[in-house]
């Protein structure tokens, strides 16, 4: 897995395009919430910026950038090179998943530090760090069903969107108003209960409970996963 | 007899409604060289396939060293593969390409050793988006060959290689039998597989044709007697003209050629353009496709 994991993170290096779409895009986002924070919080809360922080990263960052990977190297046979050898399929995907996810969380760790040490200490950093693991786990589940759906790297602008859009739009709307109304619907709804957990521990406190939903669309995505995923092109 | 390295039994491949291969049944031995030949859309890739561990069969058992295929980890580190299609990273070095494959087979090798048995030292450091399609070949070859497996399954191996690579290749091929190792190919050049083979599959339509030696394939059709059409009296054969071009069809090639030159001293003829020789792959070909 650490072979697989070492020779993907020289090409992500090596290739700028990924490098600008998976980590300085998100970077910037979130460096002007963390500028704009004063006015951010008015519409939200402090932790509505930590919420949309984890979710631009972890949409734009992590998400998208998993799933063009997964329909490159399976467009150009690499995946099936990769079979071709003794290393089983989840050392494969875990070698190939693994750097991204990686970068992902230094890169939520890095910018929360900053945001942090600008605007004040969050109020539970112990009920940060689960909210944030779910988030990325939800997101590497979406991005390999996803990459089932995807036929090519150019294809993934396109069938990322539903999911990266959605879960951005969901994280907005209920950091922004909360979830005194419809409670039930925004919990349920894919990073609708992540982002009530990380805003209310990035704001005092949080209620573990709010992990189960997340952690039931990890199931959900790993399940569509092992029906969708494909290791090699359509002929 | 020592146990086969690979044993196919009545292997059935569908893909939906399409039968791709039927009821194939075949072994391979401990250094034999087994060419699996077939006409386009024969079934010999699916076939090959199956038996690599890239696919599951429909029905019927494959075992390689008497595992399923599919169990990568008791299999793989004893063979190598050589696909179709390259594969490669293109934002990978060569080196750093075969490093990768090769580590992850289980084997050990050196990397210098291995792309010098390819020409591929100067390569190197190389990305592979920059290699030809015959380095690219040549690539996949190092990766099949690294740590000198058992087993070698080369899928047209020669494609798209200019003569001095593919003698190159061939010549590592020699080295390697020599070692033991056992050879499974596939190839479009048929004259590889005549000169190479210890035996033949032949598939059409997802069914073994033939199977044999290539003298057990190629005996089963006749030799042929060529010469341009000669001025004189009748000839001492049943014949049959190709332009100006004539033909004996013969199972007895010696004795007839004997009778033919015979004829053509006494009777001072002269055969222009006079060959004659064993049926070649391509005849065999031809008439499964008829």
């Amino acid at each position: 897995m650490f072979a697989i994991a070492r020779s993907e993170l020289i090409q992500m290096f090596r290739n700028r395009l990924v490098l600008v779409t998976s980590f300085i895009m998100p970077v910037a986002v979130s460096a002007f919430f963390i500028y704009r924070h004063e006015a951010f919080a008015t519409i939200g809360s402090l932790g509505y910026i930590a919420a949309i922080v984890m979710f631009t990263v972890g949409a734009f960052g992590l998400y998208t950038t998993a799933v063009t990977t997964l329909a490159s190297r399976r467009q150009n046979l690499f995946l099936k090179r990769l079979r071709s050898t003794a290393a089983d399929d989840r050392s494969i995907l875990g070698g190939l998943l693994l750097p991204v996810t990686v970068l992902s969380v230094v890169q939520i760790t890095a910018i929360l530090t900053v945001f942090g040490a600008v605007s004040g200490k969050p109020g539970s950093i112990a009920l940060l760090a689960p909210a944030a693991v779910a988030i990325v786990a939800m997101m590497v589940g979406l991005a390999l069903a996803t990459a089932g759906l995807t036929n090519s790297p150019e294809h993934a602008q396109v069938t990322t969107l539903p999911v990266s859009l959605g879960v951005i739009a969901v994280a907005s709307w209920v950091g922004i108003s909360g979830t005194e109304e419809l409670t039930l619907l925004k919990r349920l709804l894919p990073g609708g209960a992540a982002t009530e957990m990380v805003v209310d521990a990035w704001n005092g406190s949080a209620s573990v409970i709010l992990l189960a939903p997340t952690l039931a669309w990890v199931v959900v995505a790993v399940a569509l996963a092992a029906r969708l995923f494909r290791w090699e092109p359509r002929r | 007899m020592s146990t086969p390295v690979i044993e196919v039994e009545k292997l059935n491949l569908k893909y939906g409604d399409f039968h791709a291969v039927k009821d194939l049944s075949f072994e391979v031995r401990p250094g034999e060289l087994y060419a699996l030949l077939g006409t386009n859309g024969a079934g010999k890739t699916s076939a090959l396939e199956t038996i690599e561990g890239h696919r599951e069969p429909t029905s019927g058992t494959v075992r390689v060293f008497g595992h399923s295929p599919r169990d990568r980890k008791a299999v793989r580190p004893r063979m190598g593969i050589m696909l179709q299609e390259s594969g490669f990273s293109p934002d990978l070095t060569v080196g750093e390409s075969v490093r990768l494959i090769g580590q992850l087979t289980g084997r050990t090798d050196d990397v210098g050793r291995v792309l010098d048995v390819v020409g591929l030292t100067r390569k190197a450091g190389t990305l592979v988006s920059q290699l030809s399609g015959g380095e690219k070949r040549r690539l996949d070859f190092a990766t099949a060959v690294y740590g000198t497996p058992e087993l070698i399954f080369l899928d047209e191996p020669t494609t798209g290689l200019d003569i001095q690579s593919r003698d190159a290749l061939w010549e590592s091929v020699d080295r390697l039998r020599e070692n033991g190792s056992t050879i499974v190919l596939t190839t479009h050049y048929l004259e590889e597989a005549q000169q190479r083979a210890d035996r033949i599959g032949l598939m059409h339509q997802g069914v073994f044709r033939r199977q044999g030696t290539v003298g057990d394939l190629t005996r089963a059709l006749p030799s042929h007697i060529r010469f341009a059409f000669p001025d004189g009296p009748a000839l001492p054969l049943p014949s049959s003209a190709d332009g100006n071009t004539v033909v004996i069809e013969t199972f007895e090639l010696q004795k007839d050629l004997h009778l033919l030159l015979g004829w053509a001293q006494d009777n001072g003829v002269e055969l222009r353009d006079l060959s004659a020789g064993p049926t070649s792959l391509d005849d065999v070909f031809r008439s499964i496709e008829a």
